[in-house]
């Protein structure tokens, strides 16, 4: 593994998350388009990371509790039903 | 109607999705979010419009969170453990994988019952699953993450690299270690 592939490793979360200057994209892009190997990683990695988000946005708040914080912008906020 | 409040409703499946990574509990949860909404409402002129309303309920709901664990500490939260390098790719690698034709979701999912991912974020401790969630799941920035939580930016940093890698490892765990089933090269 050369020096471009090492240093490309290193920012792969971080390009992942959008979180690099625009310098440091181009560096990394520039890298991942000729670099199979590390190109693989990096759909790995950002896979993962969809994965993540796509299996844990599953769960939708119950209806109750929707229906409550609704009810909460109008004049008179309800009581929280569990302290009763 | 209070028109203000209702740019503040559209966050309650994010709210309650990231409460229950949190607390573990549905009744827990919604608890959580309840609680979140009332201080919300009760501080709503505090909030300045035109910033970002979901990183405000999202840093109310994580402050009523950590004073409630600092209450009535959880016995069974998992302990903070010294970070360990893992990834699933350098594994399957190791392993003599065909890594290039897999892809996590086949992996992970699809050998599972597809509650994993969500399992194993529970199972993180709590400061890298607080971390791990705002950035993967809810898509919040290093900085908003940084300003909700009230660290640095590097420690936003550091705790999801270790965060990601334990994820990672307990869904190694979990899928059995995906055995050397042999996958046809060319196949569909
Ligand atoms: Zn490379």
């Amino acid at each position: 593994m050369g020096d471009h592939c090492e240093q490309t490793m290193r920012k792969l979360s971080v390009y992942i998350d959008r979180e690099l200057s625009d310098a440091e994209v181009r560096s990394v892009k520039a890298h991942l388009d000729d670099c199979p190997p590390c190109e693989k990683v990096f759909d790995f990695q950002a896979e993962m990371k969809r994965l993540v988000r796509k299996e844990c946005c599953t769960d939708d708040a119950p209806a109750r509790l929707r229906d409550w914080v609704r009810q909460l912008a109008t004049e008179k906020p309800p009581a929280r039903d569990r302290e009763a | 109607m209070n028109s203000d409040f209702s740019l503040f409703e559209r966050h309650v499946d994010a709210l309650y999705r990231s409460a229950l990574r949190l607390t573990r509990k549905p009744e827990d949860a919604e608890d959580l979010v309840q609680e979140t909404y009332l201080r919300a409402y009760r501080y709503r002129n505090r909030f300045k419009p035109g910033t970002n309303e979901k990183a405000w309920l999202f840093t109310i709901m994580t402050n009523v969170f950590r004073n409630r664990l600092r209450q009535r500490p959880a016995p069974t939260e998992p302990l903070d453990q010294p970070g360990t390098d893992f990834s699933i790719y350098d594994q399957l690698r190791r392993e003599g994988m065909p890594v290039h034709l897999m892809s996590p979701e086949e992996i992970i999912v699809e050998r599972g019952f597809g509650d994993e991912v969500k399992h194993a974020l529970e199972e993180l401790p709590l400061p890298m699953r607080m971390v791990v969630v705002l950035v993967d799941v809810e898509d919040f920035s290093y900085k908003e993450v940084a300003s909700i939580l009230g660290i640095k930016i590097g420690t936003v940093m550091s705790r999801l690299h270790r965060g990601r890698q334990a994820l990672q490892k307990k869904l190694w765990e979990y899928s059995g270690r995906p055995r050397a089933r042999p996958v046809a090269v060319g196949a569909h």
